[in-house]
């Protein structure tokens, strides 16, 4: 019986017994509750809530393995592994810098300065490909799927500002 | 066989031969946009700088599978080798289906399978000028395609009703000519008969003159309005039509990803834009700007270095608005964008009423609305406030130039160089010109609305279906029902998918009973059948014939569905049981009712067949709805026949008369049938048990239960929910 019962409850991990490490082959990889995995999949349960807490660890099948409440519990090299684990799995780069903002027939084309380096997305309209998920936050998607996130768009500089006043 | 994007000259050079697979990830090993490149050949897979630096090498013999693993917006392709797995690419979302198919030729050459043959699809393809993406089935580059190509596929429209145009042209032709007469004899009155005090017939006859100008401009405004009004209504209707006719012809897939209640809207006010810029903004465009050119020539015949004063403003009033057109259309964009928002927002909570109030969540949907209201009157004051603000500015500017007159003009009447007449005509002369200068704003203004909504009109157009129909279709007639699964392999979104190598043969007449968790891809499976989405891997095909060879109609003649969710149309019960068949007879609708259990409740109801039912109708319950939607798939007399959860939320002596229903209506066919509850598809021929997409088990009941597999699993979680079920009951 007490088996059943722990398949349906939320098993929240104890950050002193998670370790996390990158492998040889630059896969993330881990221990978790003493048991080692070669590969471990990491993913938000609230992804534009919150970005750093609320972590599904699950192995390479897709089993959930423990939710990490928030990994700044989590010590300096776990952390680090974790926050890079994050970032290649929701490959979200912030907009730092907008740079241009161009109508060109019936494409819209978006110049942009990212945490990631500079990109460039294409969209067939705006009304499908921008998201508003609260306060000043937007959700760029481009035609193929590539995302990149505003955080909040008024704090953005002048230019960028500029750029968004008739397209937000 | 080789397939490649081209590398970079310093990388092939390292190659011998031409490697099997090369591509282009867009980002690099650290997660940052950027380049870097990966190939392989027989014996190895390697990974390299643009520059032609060796990253990484892998011997092929190490390699045991490889994976593409899909995130969010972007993915990592993995090798499994001896040593555990490595990461080979980064890439965003943009490259997933390349770098799937990597990984799938990858693990067939690992494993000594089959390699996977390549389709155009995997690769993304860009524009060969402007490097943007192509979307998937076209050949024209967005980009390249410039916006005179949108107002020409517009003015499309007006093509059936060339005559009445051009009618209405010229009679604006002459209404513009004619209008240019009174302030001429304005100034033959001041300069002819007032001045020199000369009264004779001349005051009469230029009086007279002045009227029947006028009234001959009356009539011909009236025509051509009455003819614009015509041309107008008729072109809106056109539009709307074939904006409704190509999302009908949309594929299934299109509305999943859309709220629907938004096309409404749509529909109607993106094609009021639309006509409103090609008749009166076409005709209002040559009107004025013949007007223009005529006023011009006079002006400069009646005082050409007056007339130069008034011309000084004009390079300006061009300036500002060139700048201001890229900013209007924007400004219009945005608003519609706030109405669309506010449109889907009322579509979803008008929907989903029931919820909203059964949890007293009025205020908050009252308040989300309000939010969305705001922005709505933000952008219209935005938008509206531009507009109000340019049109006196244009004014004030138009109107320096006629002070300029007046002072020079006046100057040379008191030297006696010039007549008060002239001085006069080319005061009223110039008021006529800034009317139309004036209207470029309000032309910028409609003509940016226009192009906008002709964008969003033209984009549903341009949307190919996701599952077209071939050109020469094979004729089926009547099909046995002979059904084949070929290795079917299908996602909503390509790289998750929901069935997986699904092969299975099914008999004509046989029923088929498909089981599995939800989730496991049992809804999938029938949407394929019916080909509401086309297979990604594989066929399926119907007495042989694959089904992207038969054309839609045909199939779906042969195709008779009861679902879940039943719909039923705003109309009769009789119109709904003939929706498939408009020609049946009281007899047929009856028939069908009877076997469908469903004609004895209906001729009790005090309207009969005739009850309205849908929207706003009379409310069936949802038992009797269902048997109605069983009796509109036995009228249409199907080879094939698709149960999906038919008995699903009714109670037991509804089931049971649904049951029967059912029993009657599957004589025969070919059916396929999923089941919330086991003890319904005891009947089947078959049973499917799904599993993640994947058939793990097939045959009867009985067979499956002594195999103790998934399904005996399935059976024993029902009992014992039914067991709990009793003891609360």
């Amino acid at each position: 019986m007490n088996a059943d019962k722990d398949k349906y409850d939320i098993t929240i991990a104890d950050p002193d017994r998670l370790i996390f490490s990158r492998g040889p082959g630059g896969v993330f990889q881990g221990i978790v509750n003493g048991k080692p995995y070669d590969e471990l999949i990491v993913y938000r349960a609230f992804p534009f809530i919150y970005t750093t807490q609320f972590i599904s660890i699950r192995d390479a099948k897709g089993e959930e393995l423990c939710i990490v409440e928030d990994i700044a519990e989590l010590d300096e090299e776990s952390l680090k592994e974790i926050e890079r684990e994050l970032q290649f799995r929701y490959f979200l780069p912030r907009v730092t810098r907008v740079d241009s903002v161009k109508q060109k027939s019936d494409l819209w084309l978006w110049e942009l300065q990212t945490n990631l380096g500079p990109t460039r997305l294409a969209m067939r309209n705006l009304h499908e490909h921008l998201q508003f998920p609260s306060g000043n936050r937007i959700i760029l998607t481009d035609i193929n799927g590539k995302r990149c996130e505003i955080a909040d768009w008024k704090e953005l500089d002048g230019h960028s500002r500029n750029q968004l006043t008739d397209v937000v | 066989m080789s397939i490649a994007e081209r590398l970079p000259d310093p990388i092939r050079a390292q190659f011998e031969q031409e490697p099997l697979f090369s591509a282009k990830s867009d980002l690099r090993n650290n997660g940052h946009f950027g380049e870097q490149w990966m190939a392989f050949t027989e014996q190895e897979i390697t990974l390299w700088e643009s520059d032609g630096l060796q990253l990484l090498k892998i011997i092929m013999k190490d390699l045991k599978e490889a994976r593409a693993v899909n995130g969010v917006g972007g993915g990592t392709l993995l090798a499994d080798t001896g040593q555990g797995p490595v990461v080979l690419a980064r890439y965003t979302a943009a490259l997933s289906s390349l770098f799937g198919f990597a990984a799938k030729l990858l693990t067939a050459i690992a494993k000594g399978e089959d390699r996977p043959a390549v389709s155009e699809k995997e690769f993304p393809r860009y524009c060969p000028t402007c490097d943007n993406p192509l979307s998937e089935g076209t050949q024209v580059c967005p980009i390249c395609k410039n916006n005179g190509k949108v107002i020409a596929r517009m003015l499309k429209y007006a093509k059936p009703y060339k005559l009445q145009m051009i009618g209405a042209g010229f009679l604006l032709v002459l209404t513009t000519l004619i209008e240019l007469i009174p302030p001429y004899l304005t100034k033959v009155m001041i300069d002819d008969v007032l001045q020199p005090k000369d009264m004779g017939s001349t005051l009469l006859m230029i009086v007279a003159g002045l009227g029947v100008t006028s009234l001959i401009l009356t009539v011909m405004q009236t025509v051509r309005g009455l003819i614009g009004v015509w041309v107008g209504s008729k072109l809106m209707g056109d539009l709307r039509k074939d904006i409704y006719s190509s999302l009908m012809r949309l594929s299934l897939a299109f509305f999943d990803r859309r709220q629907t209640s938004q096309f409404i809207g749509r529909v109607n006010s993106d094609s009021e834009a639309m006509r409103q810029f090609m008749t009166d903004g076409v005709i209002w465009v040559s009107g004025e700007s013949l007007r223009v050119i005529a006023i011009f020539v006079i002006m400069f015949s009646l005082d050409w270095k007056l007339t130069l004063f008034a011309l000084l403003p004009m390079p300006f009033m061009v300036i500002v608005s060139m700048k201001l057109w890229p900013k209007i259309g924007r400004r219009w964009y945005q608003q519609w964008r706030s109405i669309f928002r506010l449109n889907v927002l009322v579509g979803d909570s008008l929907q989903g009423v029931r919820v909203v109030k059964a949890f007293g969540q009025e205020a908050t949907e009252m308040s989300r609305y309000s939010e969305a209201n705001r922005e709505v009157v933000r952008h219209n004051i935005r938008i509206e406030g531009l507009w109000q603000g340019m049109f006196p500015l244009f004014s004030f500017i138009a109107g320096l130039g006629t002070l300029l007159i007046w002072y020079n003009g006046g100057r040379s009447v008191l030297q006696d160089e010039l007549q008060l007449g002239t001085l006069m005509a080319l005061i009223a002369y110039l008021t006529m010109l800034f009317g139309p200068l004036q209207w470029v704003s309000q032309m910028i203004n409609w003509a940016s609305n226009a192009l906008s909504a002709a964008d969003r009109v033209f984009e549903i157009m341009d949307t190919p279906s996701e599952v077209p129909d071939v050109r020469d279709p094979v004729p089926i007639g009547k099909i046995k029902g002979e059904v084949a699964f070929d290795k079917v392999t299908y996602g909503y979104e390509k790289h998750h998918p929901v069935i997986k190598d699904i092969n299975l043969r099914v008999k004509p007449g046989e029923m088929i009973g498909l089981v599995g968790h939800s989730g496991a891809g049992k809804s999938t499976f029938i949407n394929m059948i019916c080909r509401f989405y086309d297979t990604d891997e594989g066929s399926i095909s119907i007495d042989g014939v694959d089904l992207r060879r038969i054309s839609q109609s045909d199939l779906r003649k042969q195709i008779g569905v009861v679902l879940q969710e039943t719909f039923l149309f705003d109309g009769t019960i009789a119109e709904n049981i003939a929706y498939s068949k408009p020609d049946a007879t009281p007899v047929d609708i009856m028939r069908a009712a009877k076997i469908a259990n469903a004609h004895d409740f209906i001729v009790r109801l005090p309207d009969g067949y005739d009850t309205r039912v849908g929207e706003r109708g009379h409310r069936l319950s949802g038992g009797e709805k269902q048997r109605v939607s069983i009796a509109r798939a036995i009228i249409h007399d199907p080879r094939i026949l698709i149960l999906d959860e038919a008995t699903a939320s009714v109670d037991t002596e509804t089931e049971r008369q649904i049951q029967e229903a059912i029993t009657r209506l599957i004589e025969g066919r070919t059916t396929f049938a999923i089941a919330h509850r086991l003890s319904t598809l005891r009947n089947a021929d078959r049973l499917v048990v799904l599993e993640r997409g994947k058939i793990v088990e097939v045959g009867t009941h009985e067979e499956l239960l002594e195999r103790k597999g998934a399904y005996h699993k399935l059976v024993e979680a029902q009992q014992e929910l039914s067991k709990i079920k009793g003891v609360e009951g």
